[in-house]
């Protein structure tokens, strides 16, 4: 009997193996599970054996139906994966773009501003700051600049009362902190700083300034070059060629206004610089002894450089920006480009 | 200050093309803005600082060109023939104010014919700008770009009474200047009266009535100096400006007064005819003293950092015109010519030296001392809360202290005073100091908007300014506007204050004193019974159709309260417990009742309570809500056993329940 269960078993595994569709396992099915199945042939053929046998006999049978039944389920379910049409296997595609966190961006006057600070604070300077609304007192008498003095011209000045005014330099600071520490002085002073000039491309009522002052004994006007031709290659780049003028300023003399080489024709001349291949970008001199004689420091003894820069345009200069108003419109898609 | 070339070369030889003037007037401090072809001349256009009022004639270009080229200098002859009869017959002058005027002179020249001025007078006013208008008129002009002192004619018969007083203007007098402006004057103003008016605003114009026209026939030529402040403040006064006062703002040369006399009274003679009267008004309060200055040569040393000899720099100061006196060891005695009234101390001399020695020859010292330098708390913070809000995508703007004063302006969240108005504001709409940041920052938000961009996160450091005693109190505020909800932005407000290290308990309460905020999400922040700032979401009125929400903090205030020194705390080798709870709660209780009654059990190890949820609706009853939290229990000495931690959240679960009449949701 044995013998009979394990042909009906190899003959099933062939017709299986020949299954090509679900209909053959279909039919397969039938043919061993169904009601005139094979199996139930062999149940049938149970009463005719020796009364002893029948029962491990059925117990056999049982459990070749259980194996029949897997093989065909295990039939059912290669066939029926193979049914679905072939897909062709996922690619990762690695060129996709990448989910960037979105990250702001510093204002570029900020930039600048942090720039400069840097360098000055690896040469020694500090930071201060001081108050946006002054006296008068600091941002001119203190200064060398007089009432009534025709250089007040060049400072045109925010009044908000007689002796109030939003500051038109930064130089204010300088005098601040004289009076309060003796030398040795060494700080830069950011800020905002006020004029009324008409709003234009070039112009702003509203900019920043970096004012810088250094006093101590024996410091002379080659310092000045030192410490600035340091800032101007650092700042600027390597080959930046530096260049001092005589200049005019009431808190300082000798005065300086300082050039750099046109970084856009290194030299050869463009518009930028008016053809001229340098641009200016600070004022800078030996601060004047009248200065220290209003924050009563003895000018025989001492003696300091200051200079002062526009920030804006640094930054214009650094990244080609030809209209200052961009600064305070705050177009995002201005200022993502820094 | 416009010059010509081809002028220019009159007085002084050089050898130089247009281009190389223009190079080396700036570099001595004289920027030549421009050349320009102007017929069959050069125009350069100088740039003037104002403390070089002698650089406003082409004489004193002369100068700086011969000192810096080494050129030497040539000045015209003024001859002229006079006629016998005194000017004294003709006209009687009397200076009221020497101080304000301390030196007049007067010369009159008849029987002129007022007519266009020969061509090469016209052609080199042309050239430098000046359009010409008739012979007497040109030649003023012409010896004032010469000279660079101003000179003024008037008609000799149009003056009443033939009498010319210096005087102060008597209040409410009245001229029309030359220019058609009519202003009424004041007592301190300086005027040029005859007998009867004023005909000249001293220094600055002279007056319509008196002044040269084609029937002109007798000229009196004035020529004077007059107090630079003085002139500085009639001119704003009375809003004119002109070649003239520019000039005499500055400082005129107190000896070049009769030189330019002569050389005017000269031309006339020569281009309009007539004859001069002789002698001249010559009124002088006091003499002109020239100043002596001595030069330490150590001195110099010192100031530039430059190892010059002695012959050299006398040899600078001799080629500007310097006279020097003395010259010993190791200092040197100058005296100073008239024209130079901006040296009179030893700086301006070491100034002078630099300037012709050269700015670029001098050495470019690197032996500075080293110093260390660090950042200081204000800029730690600024710079981390910077950082901290760029990485969670805001972008910094940069937006103007001075603002209008509409509306959305006047918000004020600091302060219950007004604004603080400039007094000479640009426009009139734009004349206040802001008081609050969050107005520039929706019109930041608005102009973006408009240019396409919807989603915006950004945030300004910068100052407000209130009213205070007699100086306004300047703040410096953060301020932030994002697309987000109020508990966003509450979290980044409560993370900053976690990182600077600002361990002070917050105070949140419902704000709704600002039409910037909305009613309900909006708050005040305080700590130690400080306002810190607002924070909320953006009043419908504002007009943003997504989620926005504001925040303004008190910079200086954060600054104050950070704390950067860090002390390690010990970790706990002990498991901790975390325990999920719900309790249901009426509608009016706050999340700070609950913290605050879990506070107040003071279970020594339950170390952190952190909510997770607020559900209303299906199984919650009416006007209740559930809140659910965790309660983390661990002990740095121990294990917790299981009973303990249950105990814990019993005592915890009853004292909610009596305080806040709190239910377990099961
Ligand atoms: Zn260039």
């Amino acid at each position: 009997m044995l013998d009979k269960l394990k042909k009906v078993k190899e003959a099933l595994q062939n017709e299986i193996e020949a299954a090509a569709t679900l209909k053959d396992a279909e039919q397969l099915k039938i043919k061993y599970l169904g009601r005139k199945g094979a199996i139930n042939d062999l149940m049938k053929l149970i009463p005719t054996l020796p009364a002893e046998q029948r029962a491990t006999f059925g117990q056999q049978i049982n459990s070749f139906k259980i194996d029949i039944t897997d093989i065909i389920n295990e039939a059912f379910k290669k066939l029926s994966s193979e049914s679905i049409p072939k897909v062709k296997k996922e690619i990762f595609d690695v060129t996709l773009p990448g989910k960037r966190p979105f990250i702001g961006k510093m204002h570029p006057v900020t930039r600048t501003i942090e720039d400069i600070k840097e360098v000055f604070a690896r040469l020694g300077f500090d930071v201060a700051y001081g108050p946006e609304v002054e006296l008068e007192y600091y941002n001119f008498e203190a200064l060398n600049i007089p009432p009534d003095h025709p250089s007040r011209t060049d400072f045109d000045t925010f009044y908000i009362k007689n002796d109030i005014l939003l500051r038109s330099q930064t130089s204010t600071v300088q005098i601040r902190i004289m009076e309060n520490q003796k030398p040795p002085i060494r700080i830069i002073a950011p800020g905002r700083v006020y004029r009324p000039d008409t709003v234009d491309a070039r112009h702003s009522f509203m900019f920043h300034q970096v004012e810088g002052l250094l006093v101590d004994e024996g410091v002379s006007f080659s310092d000045l070059k030192g410490v600035l031709n340091q800032f101007i290659k650092t700042y600027f780049g390597k080959d930046v060629q530096m260049r001092f003028r005589p200049s005019f300023f009431p808190f300082t003399e000798p005065s300086a206004e300082v050039d750099i080489s046109c970084s856009i024709c290194s030299g050869k001349g463009c518009s930028v610089c008016s053809y001229s291949g340098w641009v200016e970008i600070l004022g800078a001199g030996m601060v004047n002894p009248n200065v220290f004689k209003s924050v009563h420091y003895d000018p025989e003894k001492y003696t300091g450089f200051a200079f002062g820069m526009g920030v804006e345009r640094i930054a214009m200069l650094k990244h080609g920006i030809d209209d200052i108003r961009l600064f305070y419109e705050n177009n995002i898609h201005f200022l993502s480009q820094f | 200050m416009k010059i010509s070339y081809n002028w220019l070369k009159e007085y002084v030889y050089f050898y130089l093309s247009p281009q190389e003037l223009a190079d080396k007037l700036t570099n001595v401090g004289l920027v030549v803005a421009d050349v320009k072809t102007v017929e069959d001349d050069f125009c350069l256009d100088v740039e003037v600082t104002s403390n070089r009022p002698d650089c406003l004639g082409i004489i004193g270009i002369a100068r700086e060109v011969a000192a810096a080229v080494g050129g030497s200098l040539h000045f015209p002859e003024k001859n002229f023939l006079s006629s016998n009869t005194e000017i004294t017959k003709y006209i009687n002058i009397t200076v009221e104010e020497p101080v304000l005027c301390p030196h007049y002179t007067a010369r009159v020249v008849r029987h002129i014919t007022v007519e266009p001025s020969p061509e090469w007078i016209q052609k080199r006013l042309r050239c430098v700008g000046i359009r010409p208008v008739n012979n007497i008129v040109d030649i003023t002009n012409y010896v004032m770009m010469e000279t660079g002192q101003p000179l003024h004619t008037f008609d000799l018969d149009k003056l009443l009474d033939q009498k010319i007083i210096v005087r102060r203007a008597r209040s409410g007098e009245e001229i029309v200047a030359i220019n058609g402006a009519r202003r009424v004057l004041f007592h301190d103003m300086l005027v040029i009266a005859d007998g009867k008016r004023p005909i000249a605003i001293a220094g600055i114009m002279g007056g319509k009535e008196t002044e040269i026209s084609e029937s002109t026939r007798n000229v009196l030529l004035e020529c004077a100096q007059f107090e630079p402040r003085q002139v500085r403040r009639t001119s704003k006064a009375v809003g004119i400006a002109s070649d003239s006062s520019y000039r005499f703002e500055r400082g005129t040369d107190p000896e070049g007064v009769d030189y330019a006399s002569q050389k005017a009274v000269g031309l006339v003679k020569d281009c309009a005819g007539g004859e001069i009267a002789s002698g001249g008004i010559d009124i002088r309060s006091q003499r002109y003293e020239r100043e002596k200055v001595t030069l330490r040569m150590e001195r110099v040393h010192k100031i530039l950092g430059l190892e010059i000899k002695r012959d050299v720099v006398s040899d600078i100061l001799k080629k500007l015109q310097f006279n020097v006196i003395n010259e010993v060891d190791n200092y040197i005695d100058v005296e100073i010519p008239s024209f130079r009234g901006d040296v009179y101390r030893e700086i301006d001399l070491i100034e002078e030296v630099a300037r012709m020695y050269g700015y670029n020859n001098i050495p470019v010292k690197t032996s500075i001392s080293v110093r260390g330098s660090a950042k200081s708390k204000e800029e730690i913070v600024e710079g981390y809360i910077r950082q901290f809000l760029i990485g969670l995508g805001f972008y910094e703007v940069k937006t103007f202290g001075i603002v209008d004063t509409s509306s959305l302006q006047r918000v004020n969240l600091w302060s219950d005073k007004e604004g603080i108005d400039i007094a000479n504001p640009l426009r009139q709409d734009e004349s206040r100091l802001r008081t609050c940041l969050l107005p520039s920052l929706i019109n930041t938000k608005r102009y973006n908007i408009n240019h396409g961009t919807e989603q915006l996160k950004i945030f300004e450091i910068a100052k407000v300014y209130l009213a205070g005693d007699k100086m306004p109190q300047e703040k410096t505020c953060l301020s932030l506007i994002a697309d987000t909800d109020f508990y966003t932005v509450k979290g980044i407000v409560e993370s900053l204050l976690l990182n600077l290290g600002i361990l002070s308990k917050c105070e949140w309460t419902i704000f709704n004193e600002s039409r910037l905020f909305s009613n309900e999400k909006a708050t005040k922040i305080q700590m130690d019974r400080v306002t810190l700032g607002c924070l909320g979401e953006a009043s419908k009125e504002l007009g943003f159709k997504t989620s926005t929400s504001l925040l303004e903090l008190d910079m200086d205030f954060l600054v104050e309260k950070s704390c950067f020194t860090k002390k390690y705390q010990t970790l706990s080798l002990y498991p901790s417990v975390l325990r999920d709870l719900a309790i249901i709660v009426d509608e009016e209780v706050t999340w700070a009742d609950i913290e605050k009654c879990i506070a107040s059990v003071k279970i020594s190890f339950l170390k952190e309570i952190n909510f997770f949820d607020i559900y209303r609706g299906k199984q919650i009853p009416a006007e209740k809500k559930s809140m659910a939290f965790n309660l983390c229990f661990q002990a740095q000495d121990r294990t917790l056993k299981n009973e303990e931690v249950d105990i814990a959240q019993q005592t915890i679960l009853d004292n909610l329940c009596e305080t806040l009449g709190a239910e377990l949701r099961k």
